[in-house]
């Protein structure tokens, strides 16, 4: 009996928590299933009530966002912006955080800061002067404008957590490098970049998330041209008539690279994701 | 870490003050591209968006702007609207970060118990932060519609009232309030149950030689160890829940009622639909020093900065 008691103690603790676990778990997937379900239903389904849980699959909201929508050209016109904008960040960014850890600059910290302090910058205030700019220099609505400002806002997110990673390699390294006679920079570009590339690969997804994902700069400083993915999707609801399942199709259109891309590097998500503060 | 230290003046190099010269032009030369980006698309439009709100710029109105002097900040101190505005979001901002806070921690502290499936289940948890929150957006929309929604549905089924949701303006905040926790959650319990997993053993050790309980642990071990991963992780969440705007965009545009105002959402409408960009540009700079005021506030009262210097001394 005394041996018993706590064998079933454990075993109630344990099915607890897989009960607190999966409840969890249903929270935080439901929306994602529901979407991706709705996406599949003809809209007749989405608002039939008690809801649909069993119905033939169809494509045809997909089919209407290529044809009706034309979702293939705010598909290239996302892929195009943010790869540029990333790019950019990235090239700027390593080279910053390079100089920052590795080299004797005067004031190095204070200019770490002033640029983290662009991460705190609100877009609601930028967004302003950035329109008025825009169409003075004619460049409202094209890829410039909105690449120029992703690639700000990735900037932070670059330097602050690329910082660490050249921090993490050991010095020594570097040195011995340099001792056979290669300059600083061919040092970099052949010893330190080969063994950043993980790093980088982490960063840039990041940066990648959040210039996809954005939407406030996207919706004001594009009118029809350079219209990006979220864009699209909103414009969906804001028509006389909503139509859920385009708006639901094109949702998962858009979430569907992030997901899998960030996925797949989830070691590294933390670490860029506190630019560079927490260990994951 | 000795090591990391020698590298701002590296040992091999350096020695010669002109060798030390050049080495710090390498340095600037490294940095230029970052400092252009930064001033030409982040620091200029800034100082540029501080002129025109000192002016009534409006260019639906045809003609020049005149400079007006400080009267839009006048304008924007006796702003009831405004003023409502940056309530809703304080109260949107506090409630969020908090319920998802507490929340982040029990995950962690479940998840931290490993049991198999755990590690699937976790990385599921993660999907909702990556959605595109104008996706999230949409999804809820319909979820939470009052007639014909699953979300009252579910909850006719198990015995509950159905809500109004968006719909009553007693009630739209705190949906708006729920999306934000259930995209966001999973950002804070990736970072905290990152801290959880990297604590040292000993001190629970000791906890446990001394007979502590388990709450008595998670008090006064556990909360303290992870004290700094808890700030930086809410530090950032607040920086981001203060810009909120694409869901309250997509499910609300601020009603019912003004009752889901958030101040992004009411700068928008000053500025992009009346085109008061003068008006505009000084309540955005009202609401930055108000927002920049809390984060210094926080920062100081969570030692974060103590927190960052530690790290950057490592």
């Amino acid at each position: 009996m005394s041996m018993k008691r706590p064998a079933i103690r454990r075993y109630s603790q344990i099915s607890l928590a897989y009960f607190l676990a999966l409840f969890a778990t249903t929270f935080f997937a439901f929306p994602i299933f529901w979407m991706v379900t709705a996406s599949l239903k003809s809209d007749q389904a989405i608002t039939a009530y008690p809801p649909v849980w069993v119905f033939t699959p169809s494509l045809q909201n997909y089919a209407k966002l290529i044809t009706d929508i034309g979702i293939a050209k705010m598909f290239i016109n996302s892929v195009v912006i943010v790869g540029l904008s990333t790019s950019l960040a990235m090239v700027c960014g390593t080279l910053g955080a390079y100089a920052l850890a590795r080299f004797d600059i005067k004031g190095k910290q204070m200019i770490a800061f002033e640029i983290l302090s662009i991460r705190m910058l609100p877009p609601i205030v930028s967004v302003v002067p950035m329109f008025i700019l825009a169409r003075w220099l004619g460049i409202f609505d094209t890829y410039w404008l909105l690449t120029a400002a992703y690639a700000l806002s990735g900037l932070p997110f670059v330097v602050w957590v690329m910082r660490v990673f050249i921090q993490d390699i050991p010095q020594s390294i570097e040195e011995a490098a340099l001792i056979d006679g290669c300059s600083r920079l061919e040092t970099f570009w052949r010893v330190t970049l080969p063994l950043l590339l993980p790093g980088l690969a982490a960063t840039m997804v990041i940066v990648f998330m959040f210039a996809w994902n954005e939407f406030l700069l996207a919706s004001m400083l594009t009118s029809n041209a350079a219209k990006t993915l979220p864009v699209i999707a909103a414009n969906t609801l804001s028509a006389k008539s909503i139509a859920w399942g385009l708006a639901s199709a094109a949702g998962v259109v858009m979430s569907l690279p992030v997901v899998i891309l960030v996925l797949l590097m989830q070691r590294y998500l933390v670490r860029g994701l506190t630019l560079g503060a927490v260990k994951g | 870490m000795a090591m990391t230290r020698s590298i701002s003046t590296p040992v091999v190099t350096g020695t010669h003050k002109a060798e030390r010269a050049g080495e710090r032009r390498t340095g600037v030369l490294l940095l230029t591209p970052a400092f252009v980006l930064m001033n030409l698309v982040g620091f200029f439009p800034m100082i540029y968006s501080l002129y025109i709100s000192l002016t009534n710029y409006n260019p639906t109105h045809g003609g020049a702007s005149q400079f007006i002097g400080l009267k839009n900040y006048a304008n924007a101190l006796l702003d009831p609207q405004f003023w409502h505005a940056i309530g809703l979001t304080c109260v949107f901002v506090t409630l969020s970060v908090t319920s998802s806070l507490v929340l982040a921690v029990l995950l962690s502290l479940l998840f931290n118990l490993r049991y198999p499936g755990f590690f699937l289940l976790r990385t599921i948890i993660l999907v909702p932060m990556l959605i595109t929150p104008i996706a999230v957006g949409i999804v809820w929309r319909v979820m939470m519609m009052p007639d014909l929604g699953v979300l009252n549905y579910l909850l006719t089924v198990l015995g509950f009232q159905p809500q109004l949701w968006t719909s009553s303006a007693s009630t739209a905040l705190l949906s708006i309030v729920l999306v934000d926790i259930w995209q966001w959650t999973p950002f804070m319990f990736l970072i905290v149950f990152a801290g959880i997993s990297s604590l040292p053993r000993s001190p629970f050790e000791a906890a446990a030689i001394d007979g502590a309980g388990p709450i008595r642990v998670f008090f006064s071990v556990t909360l303290p160890l992870l004290r700094p991963v808890i700030v930086i992780a809410t530090l950032l969440r607040i920086v981001d829940a203060f810009r909120t705007y694409d869901t309250a965009f997509i499910m609300t545009r601020g009603g019912p009622d003004f009752s889901t105002d958030l101040v992004s959402v009411y700068l928008q409408r000053i500025n992009f639909r009346f085109f008061d960009l003068g008006y505009g540009s000084a309540l955005s700079w009202v609401t930055l020093l108000i927002v920049t005021a809390i984060i210094l506030i926080f920062t100081k009262l969570s030692g974060f900065t103590r927190i960052i210097s530690e790290k950057e001394s490592r």
